[in-house]
This record gives structure tokens, C-alpha cells and sequence, in this order.
């Protein structure tokens, strides 16, 4: 095969955004368990990996720049590389997102809302961002299509919870300022809970998105 | 179907494939009929049309036995930069060559099928090659001035076709075209072989169209040429296809991707493997051959 430094280059790349997925989805499952475990110290772990995922973020975009710059790709190679440098800035954003659990965390002082799983939506980003990553890796464009409709599945869970939430408020009759207090606090932090999962899952399908035009030319899903 | 062994006759003119024909023998020239072609009425020259102006219809070229192109069958559109790529000895030049019938030069080659410019087909019988490239114009890979004035360069074609009315605006103007006036304003009593490199193909280019072609070829004008020369080349191609159809063989295939609307990629065989617009082709092209042979994988 011809140009195989080049080639190499490519597949370095494949592999280190694989590596750095893994590592971002490390963070996210740290950030849930520390906001279920009321864990500052795995919180503050969270926080602070965020400088090595950033890091690697612009390291990857250097790669991506460098290949575009030295090899002008075309074709198949293109949208490889056009893909990842996309994909790499969605999982810089889902770490950032990791790093928002674990400040929540932090905050946190009750849990007045047992009847949101925030777990179990965190179980559905954390899966659909692995079958992402494998999508891309091996160019599944079924997966990549599969995602985008268990998206929705997502946003209706966000939905109700958010709806569950609400309903207690206005049910809820509160006694003091400082209740009132306390409760918008943990009302706010819960909201942002879900809001920051349901992101989570958009960039997963950001990532498919991205994986569909990678392999087929195909931006039905990009937005 | 049109089958036509070339006569020696019309390889004298010019003794080789790149003619660098000697002032004054009019060896480039016509004096006799038309091609017989009706001339266009050339729309607001900034007009992109699709309108095809080259086809070719299961073109078939042999030299003796080997064959060079093997049922190449392509519309080429009006107006537009149109890049023939692929590696060496694909038959991409010999397809060039047989547009304005620069094969004829070569004793060996023989054509079978069709080429049609404007709808007439150039290998019909009653077809000046001599006065079709006056219509189809050649830039070659080595600038090849001839040692005159650059003025005379310039002058030359319209001198032997007998067009020397307004002489001087006319090499003004193609001087201009070619990019190379505001360099050369001042000395075009000097000679064209006192120019750089790249000065010398833009001066060969400005000699192309002087006589006002209508479809130009070019042979890898750009390969003999530093970086800036170059892009300079590249740029002005661009400005040519504002007014004519530009036709460029290139090993470069970043070349073909800068500046080409239509490229065609022909592959081992002499065959024309995919021919499409330009961003499709380096960015999802349909044949897997292309695909390998764009990335580099071929070979």
C-alpha cells in the first residue's frame, strides 16, 4: 500500500480518539456516581481530570490539522478526518458536562426527588456514547441510525422527570423562607441534572451523525 | 464510425509533439477553408453554462498496436475548467492530444470513434486539423516561446492568420488575459526567452489565446514551475474559463481539485474510469478505483 506513514497517521488517530472517548466516558460514569454517592472527593476527581481531557481535546484537533495540512486528504480520508475533528469537540463537551455532575455534587445537600432516576438516565448517555464510539470505529451505519431514535426515547425521559419535578413544586406547601431556600436550590440542581444528560445524549448523536457522513457521505442526521 | 490513419502531410507541420514552429513558415496557420464548425455566440463571458462543447463518443486510440484510450465516451461542459487526471501512460494527454487532433503528429497514432467539437465531428473527413487549432488552442508542459520580441510571441498567430488589424490592442489584451501585461508593459521589444519560467507560460498563454480560441488545452502547464509561478498559473486558468473552456492535464491532483469544475480520472488501460464535478470526486467519488487511486492507495 502506498503512503503508509500517512496511512498510519490516519490510523493513529482512529485510536487515540477511541482512547480519548473512553477516558471522557470514565468521567461521566464518576460524575453520576459521585452525585449518587454524594462523593465530593470522587466530585472533585471529576473536576479536576477536566485540564487532561481538554488537553487531549487539542492535542487530537493538532493531529486532525497537521493530516489536513501535510496530506491533503481527499475522499474517504477527508471525511474521516472532517468527522473526528467534529466528534473530538463533542466529547470535550460531554466531559465538560461530566465535570457540571461533580459540581452539582458539591452543592448538593438533599434528595427531596426519589422518583427521579437520574442513574438510570445516566446508564442511557453512557450507553448510547459507547455505541456511538463503536459506530465510528467500525463504520456502522445501522447503529449510527439506531441512536438517533433511542435519542428520543432520552428526551422523553428528560421530559417527565422534569415534569415530576415541577408537579411536586407546585404541590409541595412550604413552611418557611428557609425551606423555600433550601428547595430551589436542589430544584435548580436537579433540573440541570437532567438538562446536562439529555446533552449528553445530543452529542452522541452528534458523533453518529458525524459517523454517518464519514461513511457514506450521508448528513441526514447532521443539524 | 470514423477511422483515420494520419498522413504524413500534416506531420510536417510541426516536428514533434510539443511544435515550437519557426516564425514565419505559418506552419500553425491556416490560409485555406473553416473546420466548417458554426462559431459560438459567446454568452455575457461570466455566464457558466452547461452547455457540452467537447464530446466523445467511444473513442478508441492505438499507437501501432497498443492501445491508449479505449472507448472513452465524455461530455465536456462550455466554460468551464475541465482536469484530466491519473497516473502515467492512463492515456489522459493522449486524450487531450486527440481533441484538436495533435495525435495526427504522430505517424503511429490511428483514432477510431468520435469526437465532436460544437456537434461536428473533428475526425470527419472535410476538417482542417490545421484551422480546428486555431479554435482549439495548446499550452504545453515546457514553456516554448518563440526567440522574438514578446510583442512578435504574442503577434505571431495573428500575423499568420492574417487578424493584424489592431495589432497592438490585440496583444495588448491577450498580454492582459494571460496576466502578465502589468510585468511586461515596459519591454516588449525584449526578447520572451529573457523571461522567468513562469513569466514564459504565461507568455505562451497569452500567445494561445491572442487569436481568440475557444477551447484550450493544457498540457501540465504548471509542472515545469516554482510554487509562485505556479499559483499564478493557477489563478489565471480560473480567469480563463470566464471566457473559455479550459481543458488541463495534471499529475497534480490538489492542482485538479484547486481549480477544476468537471474532473475525469482516467485509470490503467486507457479507460475513463469517473467523470464528474470536481467536489464529488474528491469528496465521494462513486468507483473504488478512484477512491484508492485520489487517497493513494493505489499502486
Amino acid at each position: 500500500m502506498a503512503r503508509q506513514s500517512y496511512q498510519e497517521k490516519l490510523e493513529t488517530l482512529r485510536e487515540d480518539i477511541l482512547y480519548m472517548s473512553e477516558i471522557v466516558m470514565e468521567r461521566l460514569r464518576m460524575g453520576l456516581d459521585a452525585l449518587e454517592q454524594k462523593d465530593n472527593d470522587l466530585a472533585r476527581e471529576v473536576i479536576e481530570g477536566d485540564s487532561e481531557v481538554n488537553q487531549q481535546y487539542l492535542d487530537l484537533e493538532q493531529q486532525c490539522i497537521e493530516l489536513l495540512a501535510l496530506q491533503q486528504p481527499v475522499a474517504s480520508d477527508l471525511r474521516f478526518i472532517a468527522a473526528s475533528f467534529k466528534i473530538i469537540t463533542d466529547l470535550e463537551r460531554i466531559g465538560d458536562l461530566a465535570v457540571n455532575l461533580g459540581e452539582y455534587t458539591l452543592d448538593a445537600r438533599h434528595d427531596l426527588f426519589p422518583d427521579v432516576d437520574v442513574q438510570e438516565m445516566g446508564e442511557m448517555t453512557l450507553d448510547m456514547i459507547e455505541d456511538a464510539m463503536l459506530a465510528y470505529d467500525s463504520e456502522d451505519i445501522d447503529g449510527c441510525r439506531e441512536l438517533a431514535e433511542r435519542d428520543d426515547d432520552l428526551d422523553h425521559f428528560a421530559e417527565r422527570a422534569s415534569e415530576i419535578v415541577v408537579r411536586d413544586l407546585i404541590e409541595r406547601e412550604l413552611d418557611s423562607p428557609d425551606e423555600v431556600e433550601r428547595l430551589l436550590q436542589d430544584v435548580s440542581r436537579l433540573l440541570l441534572t437532567i438538562r446536562d444528560l439529555e446533552r449528553v445524549g445530543d452529542h452522541a448523536v452528534n458523533i453518529a451523525a458525524r459517523t454517518l457522513y464519514m461513511v457514506e457521505n450521508d448528513d441526514e442526521l447532521i443539524y | 464510425m470514423t477511422n483515420k490513419q494520419m498522413t504524413s502531410s500534416e506531420t510536417e507541420q510541426t516536428d514533434d509533439q510539443q511544435p515550437n514552429p519557426t516564425p514565419g513558415t505559418d506552419s500553425l496557420a491556416d490560409r485555406g477553408t473553416d473546420i466548417g464548425v458554426e462559431t459560438s455566440s459567446r454568452d455575457d463571458p461570466a455566464t457558466v453554462t452547461d452547455r457540452t462543447i467537447i464530446e466523445s463518443r467511444d473513442l478508441d486510440v492505438y499507437y501501432g498496436d497498443d492501445q491508449a484510450l479505449n472507448g472513452i465516451s465524455m461530455e465536456i461542459p462550455e466554460q468551464q475548467v475541465t482536469a484530466l487526471i491519473g497516473p502515467s501512460g492512463c492515456g489522459k494527454s493522449t486524450f487531450l492530444r486527440s481533441i484538436n487532433r495533435m495525435n495526427d503528429l504522430i505517424d503511429i497514432a490511428r483514432v477510431d470513434g468520435e469526437l465532436f467539437f460544437r456537434e461536428k465531428n473533428v475526425y470527419d473527413d472535410d476538417v482542417d486539423p490545421v484551422a480546428l487549432r486555431r479554435r482549439i488552442g495548446m499550452v504545453f508542459q515546457s514553456p516554448n516561446p518563440f526567440p522574438k520580441s514578446i510583442y512578435d510571441n504574442v503577434a505571431y498567430g495573428l500575423r499568420v492568420q492574417g487578424q493584424d488589424d489592431n495589432l497592438d490592442e490585440k496583444v495588448h489584451t491577450a498580454l492582459e488575459r494571460a496576466a502578465l501585461l502589468d510585468e511586461v508593459e515596459d519591454q516588449l521589444d525584449s526578447s520572451g526567452l529573457d523571461l522567468s519560467g513562469g513569466q514564459q507560460q504565461r507568455l505562451c498563454i497569452a500567445r494561445a489565446i491572442a487569436p481568440d480560441p475557444e477551447v484550450i488545452l493544457m498540457d501540465e502547464p504548471a509542472s515545469a514551475l516554482d510554487p509562485v509561478a505556479t499559483s499564478k498559473i493557477e489563478d489565471l486558468i480560473e480567469d480563463l474559463a470566464e471566457e473559455y473552456t479550459v481543458i488541463i492535464v495534471t499529475h497534480n491532483m490538489q492542482q485538479a481539485a484547486r481549480i477544476s469544475d468537471k474532473t475525469a480520472v482516467f485509470l490503467t488501460g486507457g479507460n475513463l474510469v469517473e467523470f464528474d464535478d470536481t467536489t464529488k470526486i474528491f469528496e465521494n467519488p462513486e468507483s473504488d478505483r478512484v477512491e484508492d487511486y485520489i487517497t493513494g492507495k493505489f499502486g
